[in-house]
């Protein structure tokens, strides 16, 4: 039983200890009656109080019990829980039966409480430990996806990227709707970095989201609270769902019996060639074959004398950054970008035309990660520790890539007096990137190789002159007489030289007080600290091509810039919490509390002007020109809370719980900063009314809850924006967007319903929610009429609806002595509308409010009566029935040029073409266990939502992929010239002849004058469209919503296959235990829609999804763990 | 139950005490809460002359609409797609929020300033001159979309601005810029420093204000030649009288105050422009002097090896060109510190002769002030030869092909080269130069004579988009603007 180990969901019991001045220690074994080994992670409490401990490595535990206690309670996932008299005695060894699921089972909820399971009226889902650690890949973030209904983790394969987290969908719509991370009570920050640039598409680095500091090692069990009702306590800035973090903790009988635990790990990662482009083989470089070369090479120029030989010779036009040029052939030679240069073997040489011996799939290297974990911890009755260090370290698929993490924490709690024990914990975590990936539209490798590139190019040339000259000899020069960059660098160049650094030095910790006053009564005191200073050091070595950087973002040709900031958020929190069990069967518990939370971040962002003045010299003292000024950002933030709750709970059936906080926030105006929110759940256990041997559990839930939310700091009063001066005249501008001292909380509110039922001894069961969150009153910039001097004004206003189903399923398929079976099912299906955006005083209302413009002309939008994040952009044009009014549009019948064959694309870029969300996600994992082996497999599933990709809206007219070649409906080359029969009669009737090349696109004639050469208005296009340029396909002459893909996809996300040594052979080697584990993550998307890209891959987390633009590939990661326990 | 009590009574004194930040909490401590209005006078100027002059593909493509230039690879804005790059919403945000924005509250800041005596004057003086740059940004405006917000523009308690039809605006610009120029007095001085275009010297700004009158009166003249004529015989007498009253923007040679051509011609690396074949074609044939200033590089058009014959060669407007195998943009113009050109001179001469060719009094024949405008261009690039181009028979006024419309069209669109938005409007309103027809364009009629609203009007401002699309008859490429009545 005990060697399932994926399914330890080990429950740690936080926080008080009950003590009276008469008490004893109760010691024992815990055993699986199966096999008579020991059990490890058994919770041991003490019926009707939260007094508890658990079993250490070998099964035993110690437990101080007040004298009047009369029941120990031993549960376990996985096993039916097991109820013992105490007594007198004072060993209780016990054997457990395995079950299935824990219908007792204990969770963690909001302020670190735990509670069972049964008992609550909200929806809390937790995951185990070893679920986010099996496959190590640097944030244990990704590993949740697919684990927890409800949960959109999105994973956008950047190296130390972020990951963004969605619980039941965005409420906020401008605001941050990223869930809460907390770890041991201590709110830990998920701050996104990245520069605006980055984030809207632009080129930059995704340095990643700072919840991926908190180290998987260290993780005994997760609970993933999702609404309102269940984060009610938190306060405003859990409006998004909590991810709640309990870590490993010391325990044992002895001080002097150290537990050892050892762990390595080797991964090597690959790119998946499915999500990569898979390139044409037959034309190379140009836009099309017009560039003066003559009627037999007319894609080469020819005016040049290269090699100086008195003859004019063929060149490429080696400037476009394109594929649409002249067809390979090999017995043509030309002179390439290769002749250009003296160091290249063929140097004034004329070589064949044909496509690149290497190409883009060529540049990505193997990756490999090492993660290793010393893990000491121990403890008796009164004190505890744990101590471990991790370092990770990992060598990204993309040259110079690297990334490390030293993770050290301490955590300990000893008790002073009986009812007095003071706990604290120290993490401190050191993170180092090198050579992140680029991303976004511009100056990105990964740009280029997906939308802007000669096929022609053999990469392994470009690494050989790179690594011979260590200059940026580019495959696009300007010309064959300048051999500056066109616009693209030698790609080796930049990974080799304009690579970025960045550091991350944080500390997290806590130093907490429990006081026992009473029996009943207990005090917390915490106060605990977040801190990190950050470093992100960019550079464009001298030699570059010219490209946005530094701030301001001017165009430069060499550069480094630093941006560096801290962030430090302390909490002092105060909690007396009652507990008594009032007669034979009320529970009645009470909690009132205060929290100060008190948050800072200061950053500056500075950079070299004009470029570097010295090459290789990556300081600020190196700038060309004065700098301009740096951009300084200090906010402070201040939210006092006060909360209570109050819990009853009736004969172990009926439960009501009932909170109300109260938060005052520095960010909103003075005189109206303070609001209250409320809660009431309620929970009914209906199998406890009926007898029937099928249902274990059988529970009724509902919820309403209220969670108000404050301002972004600095969101009331107006202030200027300085410029740089010129001359020595300063110069100072009105910000863009219109403050508000006005402003007033936001206010979620959500109502939840949900059924969870257990059948047959707990073997399978599900649980089911149903909830509608209304978030009012939101806090937003909305974007206003630039006529009004502003791009946009703070308001309260404004109302998103998120209504969803979430469904998790469980159960043992197979079961016998050697064999089982287990598989368990997440559902989710989140609906999002916006209500209403903004209305003036007059009445009129904003119907659009605009979360980004993207490259490529398209919008993400927040629409009223859409759902939130819709994608906007230009569309195709519909065939209308005049005679109807409105003119009634056929959807299915695109318009075509007759002219040019070319889709007739909208005139405005405002129609809507996607939807940035799932219509469900899911997760399906499997876990099979036969005798020392387990198998275990995680499919993850998002069925709908839409993405635009720039990559296809590009990739597509530059000719690159290989469906832009090949054999039309006549079984021409396509890229061939249309041809028609006569050329005198270029009608439908005089039609094309058998060599015509070009594509008849799938629509509709277009011929409302009824011309008679075009064929009647609104028949099947007959009209070819030719893929002789740039033209043929893409981004000059398509509607957007051509490339709206579907981001569908089914992915095995991770694999794993673990031995455990049998106990007995273990001690005879001297471990406690050992394992050895094959691990796999993203080895195989099963199902996919989007051709030559993965549908999660995005420039960051955030509300600005749905585009997707130079993007990497997926990197499949097999790995191997070994454990060993001392 | 004295030890809770207690625990509270402490809890909450604790508390009481943790508020008394917050105010200081939320108070920005990076960015002032005050200035001068001076500051934001200054920044506006920049913001304007960056502007007017960059040649960037997402907000300023005139110097493409005038066929000065063309675009190589890329040749979406070359072939009027004013859509894919938004560029109507990205002019409007240059003139509403960085421009307009700064002088209206630079206005008022400066409105309320309280001054010593002596200093009243000059402060009035400031009040004025940014009514000048609000009346040209205004004017600039309508002369684009034929429509815009303007009694209802820049207020944030009004985000729903309705529009003004253009010649509502005209008529009350002219109202303003009297006002102001009746206001100045060039006893005193004004912004001093802070004034880049003209260091405060009142003079000048009255010079410029006579000169903008003009400028917009011609604009008009087609449409309301009684306005035009009044405005432009009250203006004649005080406009810009030499090449040394032209309104410059003196830029610096490092970033971020740099010529903004520079920034898209230079700092960015690309090779988007080349001169278009639209004016090359028309000055080869005049052996214009100014040649070698406008555009460099000739290219070798022989297709014979060992022959070379090396000439000027524009891109085919509209059309791909091959960057290597074009002339270029003269070295002058690419240099960092090159001026930012607001008005000059050159133009008001040819606004001038055009007066007199409609018979205004404007203390000249059509001819001197076609000369002048052509010496004071010559003279601006430092070109000489002057007289002997005047003498050519194909430029002589009197001997010149065409129309006066023709003759001014063409030599005023030589003189005006890279300032396309005056030369855009000068063809709209004379019909010369004939320009060349881009790929995609088919026929001459889909040339646009207006710019589309900002996309993002038809969301943010849907009722007022919708009745502005009625009021300037239909929101269209092919809606001419009121002015543009032949």
């Amino acid at each position: 039983m005990k060697k399932l180990t994926m399914l330890f969901l080990c429950l740690v019991l936080l926080g008080v200890h009950i003590a009276n001045a008469q008490q004893k220690t109760i010691t024992g074994k815990v055993t699986s009656v199966e096999d008579g080994t020991t059990v490890p992670g058994v919770s041991v409490a003490v019926k009707g109080t939260t007094l508890g401990t658990i079993t250490n490595i070998n099964g035993e535990y110690s437990l101080n019990v007040p004298a009047d206690a009369t029941t120990l309670v031993f549960s376990f996932v996985g096993m039916t829980s097991k109820e013992v008299e105490i007594g007198t005695l004072s060993v209780i060894d016990v054997s457990m039966v395995p079950g299935v699921f824990n219908v007792d089972e204990v969770v963690v909820t909001a302020l670190g409480i735990s509670r069972e399971k049964k008992s609550l009226g909200y929806a809390v889902q937790e995951v185990g430990g070893d679920d986010v650690n099996q496959a190590k890949g640097g944030n244990f973030v990704n590993q949740l996806s697919g684990r927890v209904a409800g949960v959109q983790i999105k994973n956008n394969n950047n190296m130390g990227g972020s990951s963004n987290v969605i619980i039941r969908g965005s409420s906020s719509l401008t605001g941050n709707n990223q869930a809460l991370f907390v770890v041991d009570g201590i709110p830990v920050d998920n701050s996104n970095t990245n520069n605006t640039g980055q984030l809207s598409g632009r080129n930059g680095y995704d340095y990643g989201n700072a919840a991926a500091d908190i180290n998987p090692a260290d993780i005994e069990s997760i609970s993933v609270l999702k609404g309102a009702a269940a984060t009610a306590l938190y306060g405003s800035r859990a409006a998004n769902g909590v991810i709640l973090v309990t870590t490993k903790k010391g325990a044992g009988t002895s001080l002097k019996q150290p537990k050892v635990k050892l762990s390595s790990n080797f991964t090597v990662s690959n790119i998946d060639k499915s999500t990569f482009p898979k390139y044409q083989q037959k034309y190379g470089a140009g836009y099309g074959k017009y560039y003066y070369g003559g009627a037999d090479y007319p894609g080469f120029e020819q005016y040049a004398d290269v090699d100086g030989d008195g003859n004019v010779d063929y060149t490429v036009p080696y400037y476009e950054d394109a594929s649409r040029g002249q067809e390979f052939d090999p017995t043509v030679n030309v002179f390439q970008w290769d002749a250009l240069y003296p160091e290249s073997p063929n140097y004034m040489k004329a070589t064949p035309w044909v496509a690149g011996a290497n190409g883009p799939e060529t540049f990505f290297e193997t990756g490999t990660s090492n993660t290793q974990n010393i893990d000491l911890s121990g403890g008796d009755a009164n004190t505890n520790y744990r101590l471990a260090y991790t370092y990770f370290g990992l060598k990204g698929v993309l040259p110079n890539s690297n990334l490390t993490k030293n993770n050290v924490i301490f955590s300990g709690s000893h008790k002073i007096y009986d009812n007095l024990k003071v706990s604290s914990s120290a993490n401190f975590v050191n993170t180092k990137g090198k050579g992140r990936p680029s991303t976004g539209y511009s100056d990105n490798i990964m740009s280029s190789f997906r939308q802007w590139y000669q096929v022609n190019t053999d990469l392994g040339a470009q690494k050989d002159m790179y690594d011979k000259t260590k200059r940026n000899i580019t495959w696009n020069p300007a010309a064959y007489d300048n051999t500056a960059p066109a616009y693209w660098d030698n790609p080796y160049w930049v990974r080799g030289e304009n690579y970025e650094t960045d550091a991350r030095n944080r500390f997290i910790g806590y130093a907490q007080l429990d006081w026992d006053i009473t029996s009943d009564l207990k005090a917390m005191g915490r106060y605990s600290i977040d801190n990190y200073t950050e470093l992100q050091e960019e550079r464009k070595a001298v030699g570059s091509g010219s490209g946005e950087f530094g701030v301001g973002r001017p165009d430069v040709t060499s550069g480094y810039s630093r941006f560096d900031r801290t962030f430090t958020e302390t909490n002092l929190d105060f909690m007396l919490n009652y507990r008594k069990k009032i007669g034979e069967s009320l529970d009645l518990s009470a909690l009132v509390g205060t929290n100060m939370r008190r948050t800072k971040t200061e950053s500056v962002f500075v950079s070299t002007n004009n470029g570097l003045a010295v090459g290789g010299l990556y300081a600020l003292s190196n700038t060309v020109d004065p700098m301009d000024l740096p951009e300084e950002l200090l906010t402070e933030l201040g939210v006092n809370g006060v909360f209570g709750s109050v819990s009853l709970g009736l004969s172990n059936t009926y439960f009501l719980d009932a909170t109300i906080r109260r938060d005052q926030s520095s960010s909103l105006p003075e005189d109206n900063n303070a609001y209250i929110y409320p809660s009431i759940t309620g929970s009914v256990i209906f199998s406890n009314m009926i007898d029937v041997d099928w249902l274990s559990l059988g529970k009724v839930r509902a919820n309403y809850a209220e969670v108000g939310n404050s301002a972004p700091a600095l969101s009331v009063k107006d202030t200027y924006a300085a410029n740089s001066p010129l001359s020595g005249t300063s110069m100072a501008t009105v910000p863009n967007t219109k403050l508000n001292s006005d402003l007033k909380p936001e206010r979620q509110k959500a109502l939840e319903g949900g059924l969870e039922m257990n059948f047959l001894q707990s073997r399978v069961g599900f649980d089911l929610a149903f909830y509608k969150d209304n978030t009012v009153d939101q806090l937003m910039p909305v974007s206003v009429s630039y006529a009004t001097g502003y791009l946009s004004k703070w308001v309260n206003a404004g109302e998103i609806q998120n209504s969803g189903v979430e469904l998790a399923l469980f159960g043992t398929i197979v079961k016998t002595d050697d064999f089982k079976w287990d598989i368990s099912v997440n559902w989710a299906k989140n609906t999002s509308e916006v209500i209403s955006l903004y209305k003036d005083e007059e009445g009129n209302e904003v119907k659009n409010l605009q979360l980004a413009s993207l490259q490529g002309g398209v919008t993400i939008n927040a629409t009223v009566g859409q759902p939130y994040g819709t994608i906007k952009g230009s569309d195709y044009q519909y065939y209308t029935i005049d005679a109807g009014t409105p003119q009634e549009v056929v959807t299915d019948k695109k318009l075509v040029n007759p002219v040019n064959g070319r889709y007739l694309r909208s005139s405005t870029n405002d129609k809507v073409i996607g939807d940035i969300n799932p219509d469900w996600t899911g997760g399906i994992t499997n876990t099979l266990g036969y005798k020392s082996f387990t198998l275990s497999f995680l499919i993850d599933i998002q069925q709908g939502g839409d993405i635009f990709s720039l990559d296809h809206w590009y990739g597509t007219s530059t000719g690159l992929y290989e469906e832009s070649v090949g054999p039309n409906d006549l079984g021409n080359e396509m890229r061939d010239p249309i041809v028609w029969n006569d050329p005198d009669n270029m009608t439908k009737d005089g039609g094309y002849a058998s060599n015509s090349g070009g594509i008849i696109e799938d629509g509709v004639v277009n011929n409302p004058t009824n011309n008679p050469a075009y064929g009647e208005n609104g028949s099947v296009n007959w009209v070819r469209r030719s893929q002789e340029n740039y033209v043929a396909q893409g981004y000059a002459t398509d509607p957007n919503s051509r490339f709206v893909f579907d981001a569908s996809y089914v992915k095995l996300r991770e694999l794993s296959l673990t031995y455990e040594l049998p106990k007995t052979l273990a001690s005879k080697m001297h471990f406690a235990g050992a394992s050895l584990a094959l691990v796999g993550s993203n080895l195989w998307i099963i199902s996919k829609n989007l051709p030559h890209a993965d549908p999660e891959a995005s420039q960051s987390s955030g509300n600005i999804q749905g585009w997707q633009s130079g993007v990497m590939p997926t990197t499949r990661n097999f790995g191997v763990t070994l454990n060993l326990q001392f | 139950m004295k030890r809770i009590f207690l625990i509270i009574t402490v809890l909450t004194f604790v508390f009481a005490g943790c508020t008394d930040k917050f105010e200081e909490f939320n108070t920005d401590k990076k960015n002032p809460a005050e200035v001068p209005g001076e500051v934001l006078f200054s920044n506006a100027q920049k913001e304007l002359a960056d502007y007017v002059n960059n040649t960037n593909v997402n907000i300023n493509i005139f110097k493409l609409m005038a066929q000065y230039w063309t675009e190589t690879t890329y040749i979406d804005e070359a072939n009027y797609d004013l859509i894919t790059r938004n560029i109507s919403t990205n002019i409007y945000l240059r003139a509403y929020l960085r421009i307009l924005k700064d002088l209206d509250e630079a206005s008022s800041l400066i409105e309320s300033s309280e001054v010593i005596a002596i200093e009243e004057v000059a402060k009035q003086n400031r009040l004025q001159i940014i009514e000048l740059l609000n009346v040209y940004v205004y004017s600039h405006l309508v002369d684009v979309f034929g429509a815009i917000p303007y009694t209802e523009a820049l207020n944030i308690e009004d985000v729903y601005p309705s529009y003004d039809m253009g010649d509502d605006i005209y008529a009350d610009l002219f109202v303003r810029l009297d006002a102001a120029l009746d206001n100045l007095d060039a006893s005193e001085g004004s912004f001093g420093a802070a004034d880049f275009y003209y260091s405060g010297d009142v003079a000048s700004w009255i010079a410029f204000g006579n000169s903008l009158k003009v400028r917009m009166g011609i604009t008009i003249a087609d449409a309301n030649s009684t306005l035009a004529q009044t405005a432009i015989e009250a203006a004649a007498a005080n406009v810009f009288a030499s090449n040394g009253d032209d309104c410059l923007m003196p830029y610096t040679s490092s970033a971020p105050n740099y010529n903004q051509l520079y920034a898209d011609l230079i700092a960015s690396g690309r090779h988007d422009f080349v001169p278009a074949n639209t004016i090359v074609d028309v000055m080869v044939p005049l052996a214009d002097p100014r040649i070698p200033y406008y555009f460099t590089d000739m290219v070798d058009t022989s297709t014979e090896a060992g022959v070379v014959k090396m000439a000027w060669v524009g891109g085919a407007y509209g059309y791909p060109n091959s960057f290597s195998q074009c002339s270029h943009i003269g070295s002058a113009i690419e240099a960092a510190d090159f001026p930012g050109i607001m008005m000059t001179y050159s133009e008001v001469c040819f606004y001038l002769a055009e007066a007199a060719e409609r018979g205004y009094s404007v203390g000249g024949t059509a001819e001197a002030w076609y000369n002048k405008g052509i010496e004071a261009s010559f003279d601006f690039w430092g070109v000489s030869g002057a007289a002997a181009y005047l003498a050519n028979p194909d430029v002589a006024y009197t001997t010149a092909a065409g129309t006066w419309r023709q003759k001014i069209g063409i030599q005023s669109w030589l003189a005006n080269y890279t300032r396309g938005n005056e030369a855009y409007t000068n063809w709209r309103r004379l019909d010369f130069p004939i320009l060349n027809l881009p790929e995609q364009a088919v026929t001459y009629d889909d040339i646009p004579v207006r710019f589309t609203f900002p996309v993002n009007e038809q969301t943010l401002n849907d009722v007022n988009y919708e009745a502005a699309s009625t009021l300037v008859g239909g929101d269209l490429i092919t809606t001419k603007v009121f002015w543009d009545v032949n």
